[in-house]
């Protein structure tokens, strides 16, 4: 039942960070496309490659799930830690870039626009499932 | 029963087998037993999809390379696990 | 009391040892979530209850029969130093194979004193130990402690002192069945003519070690006056047999205990296995490894910039307002030009270090380390390395000296030795400064890509040294990986800065000693003769500099760069020390006057910060390889090679360059 919904859950996210990635990384090669800048997908092969690794191990959770062998459970929840982890550190470099423009005086001509990409916005989707099925992962982390 | 004994390398991740002999020489054996891989000892291989594999001796795990695996024979336990 | 006890702890690798080791003598020594951490002995000294105790750390050992450099200390130090209790320290989640070495040890006879460690983890686990009932059972005193916690600190050294009381010490005997047991008997009797040896160790442990072939006591009994008899006695039998048969009646003995003591059925998979399943995945295991690097290098560069910015902006205020304010003028230079622009150059990058090893702390406290080694065993092991020699290559990005030191696990010497070699590669965190500096100076928005090649510059020059040294003048098998993947733990926010501390600390101790020694170096050669201007060529800096320059000419650096690269051997640091004492104190920054310098060309930086990344191990780095080697040749070797190496890839980087580049 609840494995009806994580394997949705998986796939949407899975296919969502392996699209983004794949539009970095071609947009890396070939050029930045305006359309694509709208909705905050700029080109740049190496957060391109991490969406499309973070994608990657969704969507194998979800294959194997949808095989039905169990095996696929661990990768939802590690893609989910992936994605929440990941998507800290994006905010936290957000934020380091922020204060930044603001010590060197740069601050007005400074957006957050600019620096916001997949990688943190996919993350707060991430959140959710770690609310949703956090606790249920970590009871194992703390006997373990 | 034992159905005969292969080495560790060659068992399928979740197999579950009973250690019969470790032959790794010098040094590694001691080592080796040090670890827990000792006659009937029982080991579960939990990854075996690369080269090396993850095996699981009581609560401890390692990580072990073919050419050692290759060196623990195991028979798989029918009947008695 | 008047004498002080000595206690040693020993135990499996990763048990606690060092964790209980800092609780009890208040000491900073390196803890982390994975084996192999602890590779020397460390001492401390506590006193409780006007009673004195010296505390060894050592490295962790599965079994008394020493395999690899480190464990051979752990077994000198309990065989040899005879220390007057041996606490041994057990993780009671995994009692079975750590009880092993507890019969080892206890046949050996020491005083021996079992601290039960992680008591909490085998409680969460519903699995506590009864361990009145099991010290009943083997006849040894054993406390319950918890060291993260520091719990039974008290009870383990009231232990240890009616212990080291109690002597003489009887037997735990294990049987070994009657076979072996004849052997036994028939080896005591020779045994016990050598009064040097019977003197010094248990004449049974002697028997029992000899019939498992131990390498260690054989050569101790060859030359004595036994030696003759019981090597007729043991070109008869096969000991690998007897090895093997011996261990096994030892596992039976622990195996008829532990039901009584504790519930032995064990956990099926576990939340760590889960997470292996993924991390270590065939196709996944290596994308995710370099997605979590990226991530470590997003922390470690943006993050820290804001910092960075506070910091510069202060050191070049402070310069400033030292020339101008302090009289006599010289000394305003010195402090001005000398030791701010000098120091500070550096310490601008405290931000930067401090996050790195904060990373490092988190990826040795989670156990991920181990897992890092297990997933990169097969691409090394095509080029001539065991998956565990990652683990000193990873310590690298830290800093060369501890890195060079965790080589000691690494069980065959020659895999040792080229580890030890290819460690330089690596880049450290002294390094960094010269890449956040140039790089930010010269490639802009491109700073971070440009950084990110010089690492993987690094390890690939790593790797295929590693290779070349395999396959030309280190020839030889691999050896084989065997290494324990310790369980994940949720690193705590405290251990992990701790850790970030202590490491972090060393770089401010390190800017305040070695730096601020060669900025002021540095400073007065630039400033005399007495008379010259200040830094121009006819100072003794220049002087020096243009008589080094036809050497590293050819790769487009001037006088100034060959006199920073002459210091930066002292540390590697110490180059971005001594730009910052030549270009001098102004309004501008560094990053700037390097810019505005018109001998300085986009490519000439990326040619300086990959001859910076390969030239030479630092003066502490050499200090370690010559340790750990033992010998000069490496030694020397090690400087020679790095030095080639960097002149080739930074004249071919150098001189590629501006096709990438434009020309820039
Ligand atoms: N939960 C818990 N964790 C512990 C305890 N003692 C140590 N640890 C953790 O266990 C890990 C290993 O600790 P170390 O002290 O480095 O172990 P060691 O025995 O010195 O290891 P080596 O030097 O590698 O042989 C660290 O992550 C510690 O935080 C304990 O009592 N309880
Ligand atoms: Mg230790």
């Amino acid at each position: 039942m609840s494995n009806g919904i994580k394997i949705l859950f998986g796939a949407v996210l899975g296919v969502l960070y392996a699209a983004c990635g794949l539009l970095q990384v071609v947009q890396a090669i070939f050029g930045t496309m305006e359309s694509l800048e709208a909705l905050f997908i700029p080109g740049n092969i190496f957060s391109g490659s991490v969406l499309l690794v973070i994608g990657t191990v969704f969507l194998t959770g979800v294959r194997k799930l949808s095989i039905g062998t169990e095996e696929g459970m661990p990768f939802i929840y590690v893609g989910i830690l992936f994605s929440v982890g990941i998507g800290l550190v994006e905010l936290l470099a957000l934020c380091a870039l922020g204060a930044d423009a603001y010590l060197v005086g740069e601050w007005a001509d400074w957006s957050a626009a600019d620096a916001v990409n997949p990688l943190l916005y996919l993350a707060v989707i991430g959140v959710l499932g770690l609310l949703a099925w956090g606790k249920e992962f970590f009871r194992g982390a703390r006997a373990a | 029963m034992m159905e005969g004994t292969c080495p560790l390398a060659l068992l399928a991740a979740g197999t579950e087998a009973k250690v019969t002999d470790v032959r790794a020489g010098r040094g590694m054996q001691a080592r080796l037993l040090g670890m827990g891989f000792c006659p009937d000892a029982r080991v579960t291989v939990q990854c075996a999809d690369r080269g090396s594999i993850i095996v699981s001796v009581g609560d401890a795990r390692y990580a072990l390379s073919r050419g050692i695996a290759m060196k623990i024979f195991v028979g798989i336990a029918k009947g008695s696990a | 009391m008047t004498r002080e006890i000595r206690i040693a702890l020993t135990g499996n690798p990763n048990v606690g040892k060092t964790t209980l080791f800092n609780a009890l003598t208040g000491s900073r020594q390196h803890v982390g979530n994975w084996p192999g951490v602890t590779v020397e002995k460390k001492t401390g000294k506590v006193s409780r209850n006007g009673c004195e105790f010296e505390v060894v750390d050592l490295p962790g050992t599965y079994s008394l029969t020493a395999y690899s450099a480190d464990e051979v200390i752990a077994r000198d130090f309990i065989l040899d130093e005879k220390p007057d209790v041996v606490v041994q320290v057990v993780d009671a989640t995994n009692l079975e194979r750590n009880l092993y070495l507890t019969t080892q040890l206890a046949e050996l006879r020491t005083p021996l004193v079992i601290a039960l460690n992680m008591a909490d983890m085998a409680e969460a686990q519903g699995n506590p130990i009864d361990y009145r009932k099991l010290s009943g059972f083997l006849e040894i005193p054993i406390v319950r402690t918890v060291g993260t916690r520091g719990e039974g600190l008290q009870d383990l050294l009231d232990a240890a002192v009616k212990e080291a009381k109690t002597s003489p010490h009887h037997e735990h005997t294990i049987g070994y069945g009657n076979e072996a047991e004849e052997m036994i008997a028939k080896l005591t009797d020779p045994l016990s003519a050598d009064r040097t040896l019977s003197g010094k160790y248990p004449l049974r442990w002697l028997a029992v070690k000899l019939l498992e072939g131990d390498e260690n006591v054989l050569a101790k009994v060859r030359g004595g006056a036994a030696s003759a008899r019981v090597q007729s006695i043991l070109s008869s039998i096969n000991s690998d047999e007897y090895e093997a048969t011996m261990a096994d009646k030892r596992y039976e003995a622990i195996a008829a205990i532990l039901p009584q003591v504790h519930r032995t059925n064990t956990r099926g998979t576990t939340f760590s296995d889960m997470v292996d399943r993924v991390v270590t995945n065939r196709y996944l295991g290596i994308p995710i490894f370099l997605a979590l690097m990226w991530g470590a290098f997003e922390l470690t560069f943006t993050v820290a910039t804001p910092f960075m910015t506070v910091i510069d902006t202060l050191t070049v205020w402070l310069a400033e307002f030292a020339v101008a304010s302090i009289e006599p003028a010289w000394l305003g230079s010195l402090i001005g030009d000398g030791i701010i622009s000098g120091v500070g150059a550096v310490l601008i990058f405290l931000p930067n270090i401090l996050i790195l090893f904060l990373i490092l702390a988190l990826l040795e406290d989670s156990g991920y380390l181990a897992r890092a080694a297990f997933i990169m065993d097969r691409p090394l092991y095509a080029l001539g390395l065991p998956g565990k020699a990652f683990i000193p290559m990873l310590i690298g990005f830290g800093c060369n000296v501890p890195a060079i030191m965790a080589t000691r696990s690494i069980e065959s010497e020659k895999d040792r030795l080229i580890s030890i070699l290819v460690n330089p590669f690596m880049s450290c965190s002294a390094r960094l400064p010269v890449y956040v500096l140039f790089a930010g100076a010269f490639f802009g928005a491109h700073a971070g890509g440009v950084m990110f090649f010089l690492y993987v510059l690094g390890i690939a020059v790593a790797i295929a040294s590693a290779k070349l040294f395999r396959s030309t003048i280190l020839p030889g098998e691999v050896s084989p990986f065997v290494m324990e993947m310790p369980p994940y733990r949720l690193p705590t926010a405290m251990t992990s800065l701790m850790h970030m501390w202590s490491r972090g600390s060393m770089y401010l101790r390190k800017a305040g000693t070695i730096i601020l020694l060669g900025a002021m170096l540095v400073w007065a050669l630039a400033s005399f003769p007495y008379g010259v201007e200040y830094g121009s060529a006819e100072s003794f800096a220049g002087m020096l500099g243009h008589l080094v320059e036809p050497l590293v000419a050819p790769l487009g650096f001037d006088w100034k760069v060959a006199v920073a690269l002459i210091f930066g051997f002292l540390a590697k640091e110490v180059v971005v020390g001594s730009l910052g004492v030549l270009y001098g104190a102004g309004e501008e920054s560094l990053t700037d006057a390097l810019f505005a310098d018109p001998s300085l060309s986009a490519a000439t930086a990326l040619a300086l910060m990959v001859f910076v990344l390969l030239y030479m191990p630092c003066v502490a780095a050499l200090g370690v390889i010559k340790k750990e080697t033992g010998s000069w040749k490496w030694t020397g070797f090690a400087v020679a090679y790095g030095i080639v190496v960097a002149w080739v890839l930074a004249f071919v980087v150098g001189h590629l360059a501006p096709f990438f580049i434009g020309g820039a």
